[in-house]
């Protein structure tokens, strides 16, 4: 039988539309709002009852509204580059949108806070433009790098972070999360309540190991029994309400129904020949790109970052909770994007979920792909690497990706058929 | 061309003549290293030569292409290529810094192909992860970096770097720096006693030769100052991306105006700031707080020091020049142009080591009104 929508992916969405329709009406009543970088504690915010919009989340928004362009066209006229950390910087249009109510959702409402860690060249620039704004206030915290890391962090991360981290970065997020705190006391003059917070990061550790039993049968459930772009806002949209009882729950019900449809053999694609992976981030401009292959080729994307990230890189178990949520987001970037790490980890996951070929997505930024693929390709995973970037579409054809991925699946993939 | 001028310009474009007669005599010890907040203190209290590794404008780049992926500055890409093709000669250990992410994913490279490649036989590789915000935490985590690094180094060197030995040498960088302000203050003078292009030149050779040398130098040079030839030119403030070799300041200059100051660190910003005491704390203090860099600075930050630098320099007029994926001079652009006040250019995009196409005619353009003397610094 082939696989019907998620019921999960539609009560997901339908929670965050509620949501923001809600988080509309508090900003107007005059209450805080921050907008925060994916790779942020938002643990804190969480805990202190701050709602929070997570950047890249309303980019990936815009995006699928067809909207980019006329952002990117926004920093454009005032000066800023509309072809740098597009993914980051499209959000940051939505404070010069001159309709705002024609906007997708309704629009972005006026932050008051904003946050960021400060990695690579541009990140801190984007927020330093948000800060000028008037009513926002920006809080940057350090991003740190280590010369010397264990390579097997999904092993090490859940109790043993300490390690995989490296103390110094551990002792300086530390510092940088009791700083951030005593920012918000003083800005919002809400709370932080330790017990409060304790039960936040009981709460992450349940969702996210909800995550991982369903990564896990994902992983070896043959034929895939959901499509990728479907479990994208099961898992992402939880992700970004965690520390709540609904995020937990949502990704218990995620659970629930996707070891309903394993077990009753639902199909994304009855005739699966070609077990897929797709690394790097959504694609949100052509989110049915995922499911182009499945007629023609039988080929099945059966793998993303979203629910592998979740499932191995955000569980902390042990030690204080302010330096275990510091053990989470310390390294976090470099867990997708940084070698050893990175490499290694894609290789595993390829293994477990048993594919039979990586779609590895590559846009023109300072991350780059070589070792990624490299490591794939010495394990024997037939590697494409496409050239685009996830949210800006001028860098893309998409026909021509479709012919791409198309001839590759004829070429490596399905070559021995 | 005064004697000492003649041979810190040859030292700053044969990069690697320094280290190959430092080399002979010290059967090894020379010290690759990537990015100014490198603190190359500890190398010279080492006993061993720090060489800032450069890149070669308009030379294939292809391994490090293949390697760093092409949306990363071409500069660092560059400066993989030669390091896996040994241009720089035998090194016997590579420090690099976080001054940017073109460096920070430099060094994942050198240590994942030191990893999965031993056969290419890198020199081991070290990262001083020197960060920037102004906060008592990012101090402390900057000491223990350059703690870590200066146990590295005393691995390389084969001996300990004691405290005084430590202290000699931060007072020997810091003459350095105090001497390379003097030779700024020659391009900054009316009439101007060096170009941009040779005040460039003169501080790249500092990277390359051993601080005593560099500071002999240097001091000749100040001595040798009222016979250097006098240079006119629109006096001109140059922002954006670091320039490790002299090729976009010749073609400027080249097109008429003259390049009085500049806002990257292979140029005035290496030698801003000082070190407050002979002790790793204080290195620690000034390794942090310098800057501000393009990459790593506020955008406030930023657009404050070029109005200050710009001022100072009594600069006509200010260009921008950012290198293609060099990300962040774009960002800072707006706000420094409007603090300025200065008629201004902006050239994205640019290809590395060289002027885009549209470069000639916006330069002309600017250049244009603004051919009337220009009123001594402030």
């Amino acid at each position: 039988m082939s696989a019907a929508r998620l019921a999960s992916a539609s009560a997901a969405t339908a929670h965050q539309r509620q949501w923001f329709a809600d988080l509309h009406q508090e900003v107007a009543a005059g209450g805080d709002l921050a907008l925060v970088n994916a790779d942020a504690p938002q643990e804190i915010f969480r805990a202190m009852g701050i709602p929070y919009v997570v950047n890249q989340w309303w980019s990936s928004i815009v995006t699928a509204k067809r909207r980019a362009q006329d952002y990117l066209g926004l920093l454009r006229e005032r000066g800023y580059p509309d072809d740098s950390e597009q993914y980051s910087s499209i959000p940051l249009a939505s404070a010069f949108d001159p309709d705002p109510a024609n906007a997708p959702w309704g629009g972005l409402p006026r932050p008051t806070i904003v946050l960021t860690e400060t990695t690579g060249d541009a990140s801190r620039k984007i927020f330093d433009i948000w800060d000028t704004q008037p009513g926002v206030s920006f809080y940057p915290l350090e991003s740190a790098a280590e010369n010397d890391v264990p390579a097997r962090w999904w092993e090490l991360m859940p109790r043993d972070w300490e390690r995989a981290v490296g103390s110094d970065r551990l002792d300086l997020m530390t510092g940088e999360l009791e700083g951030l705190i005593r920012f918000l006391e003083q800005t919002t003059g809400r709370v932080f309540s330790e017990t409060r917070f304790a039960e936040v990061m009981d709460l992450v550790n349940e969702q996210q190991e909800w995550n991982r039993r369903t990564r896990d049968l994902i992983a070896r459930a043959r034929p895939c029994p959901l499509p990728v772009n479907d479990s994208i806002p099961s898992v992402m949209i939880p992700q970004w309400h965690r520390g709540t009882t609904w995020a937990r729950d949502a990704a218990r019900a995620f659970h629930d129904e996707v070891a309903e449809r394993v077990s009753t053999g639902a199909a994304v694609c009855p005739e699966e020949r070609a077990r897929l992976m797709w690394i790097g981030r959504g694609l949100w401009f052509d989110l049915d790109f995922y499911r182009r292959f499945e007629q023609s080729h039988g080929a099945v994307f059966v793998w993303s970052m979203y629910l592998a990230i979740a499932a191995d890189g955000y569980l902390r178990y042990g030690g204080d909770p302010l330096r275990a949520l510091a053990a989470r987001f310390a390294a976090f970037s470099d867990q997708l994007y940084t070698p050893p790490w990175s490499a290694e980890w894609y290789v595993k996951e390829a293994r477990h979920h048993g594919v039979d070929g990586v779609v590895h997505l590559v846009s023109e930024d300072a991350r780059g792909s070589y070792f990624t693929t490299r490591a794939l390709e010495a394990a024997g995973i037939p590697v494409l690497e496409l050239h685009a970037d996830n949210v800006d579409a001028r860098s893309a054809d998409g026909d021509a990706l479709t012919r791409t991925v198309g001839d590759w699946l004829d070429r490596r993939v399905r070559a021995g058929d | 061309m005064s004697a000492a001028l003649a041979r810190l310009t040859s030292h700053g474009t044969d990069r690697r003549a320094a280290a190959d007669e430092f080399r002979a005599r010290h059967h090894g010890g020379v010290i690759g290293y990537v990015g100014a907040d490198v603190p190359v203190e500890y190398i010279t209290a080492a006993g061993l030569l720090p060489l800032r590794l450069s890149g070669t404008p308009g030379a294939p780049s292809a391994a490090g292409d293949r390697c760093l992926g092409t949306g990363l500055d071409p500069a660092a890409r560059s400066v993989l290529t030669r390091l896996l093709d040994g241009d720089f000669g035998p090194l016997d250990g590579v420090v690099v810094s976080r001054d940017c992410e073109a460096s920070l994913r430099l060094f994942y490279a050198l240590r994942e192909l030191r990893r999965v490649d031993p056969a290419l036989a890198l020199p081991p590789v070290h990262l001083v992860d020197v960060l920037h915000l102004p906060h008592r935490t990012t101090t402390r985590y900057v000491r223990a970096k350059l703690g870590q690094l200066r146990a590295t180094v005393e691995t390389w060197a084969g001996r300990s770097i004691g405290d005084s030995a430590l202290a000699d040498a931060i007072t020997a960088h810091d003459r350095l720096r105090e001497l390379l302000t003097g030779a700024a203050a020659l391009r900054r003078s009316h009439p101007a006693r060096l170009t941009g292009t040779q005040a460039l030149t003169v501080v790249a050779a500092t990277t390359a030769l051993p601080v005593d040398r560099a500071t002999a130098l240097l001091e000749a040079l100040l001595t040798e100052a009222d016979q250097l030839p006098e240079h006119e030119g629109l006096r001109v403030f140059l922002t954006g991306s670091p320039h490790d070799t002299d090729h976009v300041y010749t073609a400027l200059e080249d097109s008429g105006l003259l390049v009085v100051g500049e806002d990257h660190d292979w140029g005035d910003l290496l030698f801003l700031r000082r070190t407050a005491a002979p002790t790793e704390a204080a290195l620690a203090e000034r390794y942090q707080y310098n800057g501000p860099a393009a990459p790593r600075a506020s955008i406030r930050a930023r657009a404050a020091h070029t109005r200050r630098a710009a001022r100072e320099c009594g600069a006509q007029a200010l260009v921008s020049y950012a290198r293609i994926r060099d990300d962040a001079p774009g960002w800072d652009y707006p706000a420094q142009r409007e603090a300025t006040g200065l008629p201004s250019v902006r050239l994205s995009r640019q290809p590395y080591g060289a002027l885009g196409d549209e470069a000639a005619e916006a330069l002309a353009a600017l250049a244009g009104p603004l051919r009337v003397p220009a009123e001594p610094a402030r």
